[in-house]
């Protein structure tokens, strides 16, 4: 086979990354690819850095120094972060909440400063950071000339350009994986509630199920599933305003 | 957006479950990809003697085995790094990766190479490990049904993490000791 720099070909890489594997496939020119790759991961590596609570130099390690009354200025994607997690708090009365329990009302982010309300109050963007660092390599991917795509964080998936992904669901009691949908243009998103899950952490009242979402972003994926579990509610109504649906299974 | 679902959620329980496989990268090609700049690769064993396992214990690493195969990138007669190929077991899945490490030890990249899902036990079984070694990759991707996208919640990638500060200290060790050259 003559492969010449124009020959549009896939690529299909993982790295561990978030706490899970991070998998990244990209259709582009042959000579672009491999780069265009290369920088989805950096991106995917650069939101953890700025954004994980066990990062020494993050936003959300530093907001955890701070005393209460005062506030730190934050950077742009935090900002947008935390402007999100803001919003479904408020509009889910409360069920979305990155205080994990600490402290619900004990923060506020306000033209890119998060200002600490409470002593107690610790964040933990895990239910919302992840689909948002997958929005972000995407981007990635997309200003570096792929024309498809998409990106895989441990089950946080948004694809782009000409292709049906099919996403299939694992099985988290017996193993194996079964196939549940093909995706085209959007993102797909599952968390799992139960004994021993860390999501658990989000849910006031012991609840067992997995919750699905599909939203065009992938930020909305992710921080929405917890809203589906906890509300038990596949028709939220939350779910409309972000274009999304929402599966229970 | 659009999502067609081929399983309805009602359904989801009675649906056949599948095992799942993806190659990423071949050990040459994660080779090649960490040290672009190396015109050969040697392989060296690495073994560590008692001591030396109780060693790493000491640092809260366990060796788990005492012999770790390690490739040495050159370039000329320059020592440009090492590269260690490992595979780890989670609950359902198996995890082969690579570390790239460079001349100075520090840990310069690490390549997922393969990803198997199981159906569940049978990732104990060391027959049912056994029917992929020495299976390479490079097949063109064909956009269907080989890429298929698990949505789950659970998989972690701790026992990677584990194996690369693992890997890092073995090399490490051997660095020191001359046993890399």
């Amino acid at each position: 086979m003559n492969v010449t720099a124009t020959t549009v070909a896939w690529v299909r890489r993982a790295k561990p990354l978030l706490g899970t594997i991070v998998e990244v496939g990209a259709l582009g020119q042959h000579a672009r690819v491999d780069d265009a790759v290369r920088v989805a991961f950096e991106a995917v590596a650069d939101i953890q850095a700025r954004l994980s609570r066990f990062e020494p130099a993050s936003d959300i390690t530093r907001f955890h120094a701070i005393p209460s009354g005062t506030s730190i200025a934050i950077e742009k994607h935090a900002n947008t972060v935390l402007m999100a997690a803001q919003s479904l708090r408020d509009a889910s009365g409360g069920i979305f909440d990155i205080t994990l329990g600490t402290a619900p009302e004990g923060w506020r982010c306000e033209r890119s400063h998060l200002h600490k309300l409470g002593d107690k109050v610790r964040l933990d963007l895990g239910g919302i950071a992840k689909g948002y660092a997958v929005d972000h390599a995407v981007d990635a991917l997309m200003a570096n000339g792929c024309e498809a795509g998409w990106v895989n964080a441990g089950g946080d998936v948004r694809v782009f350009g000409d292709t049906d992904l099919p996403v299939s669901l694992r099985d988290e009691h017996a193993g194996g994986v079964r196939q549940f949908a093909k995706l085209r243009d959007g993102a797909f998103a599952t968390s799992h509630f139960g004994h021993g899950s860390r999501s658990q952490a989000f849910a006031p009242i012991p609840v067992q199920a997995h919750a699905s979402v599909a939203a065009p972003l992938c930020l909305w994926a992710d921080a929405l599933t917890k809203v589906v579990a906890i509300s038990g509610d596949t028709a939220n109504p939350l779910l409309a305003r972000y274009g999304a649906q929402a599966w229970l299974h | 957006m659009r999502i067609t679902l081929t399983t309805a959620a009602s359904a989801l329980v009675l649906a056949p479950t599948s095992v799942f496989a993806v190659d990423y990268l071949s050990a040459d090609q994660a080779a090649k990809l960490m040290f672009p700049q190396a015109d050969r690769f040697e392989s060296r064993e690495v073994k560590l003697d008692a001591a030396q396992m109780q060693k790493l214990s000491a640092q809260g690493v366990q060796a788990r085995s005492a012999t770790w195969p390690v490739r040495v990138a050159y370039h000329g007669s320059a020592t440009l790094g090492y590269i260690v190929i490992d595979e780890v077991v989670g609950k359902f899945e198996l995890i082969s990766y690579a570390v790239g490490i460079a001349a100075d030890g520090a840990v310069r990249q690490v390549e997922i190479l393969s990803y198997r899902e199981s159906h569940g036990q049978e990732i104990r079984l060391p027959a049912w490990r056994q029917q992929f070694v020495g299976k390479t990759v490079a097949s063109t991707i064909q956009v269907g049904e080989d890429i298929a996208n698990i949505s789950g919640a659970t998989l972690s990638c701790k026992h990677v993490t584990d194996g690369v500060k693992r890997i890092v200290a073995v090399v490490d060790l051997a660095r020191r000791n001359g046993v890399l050259g």
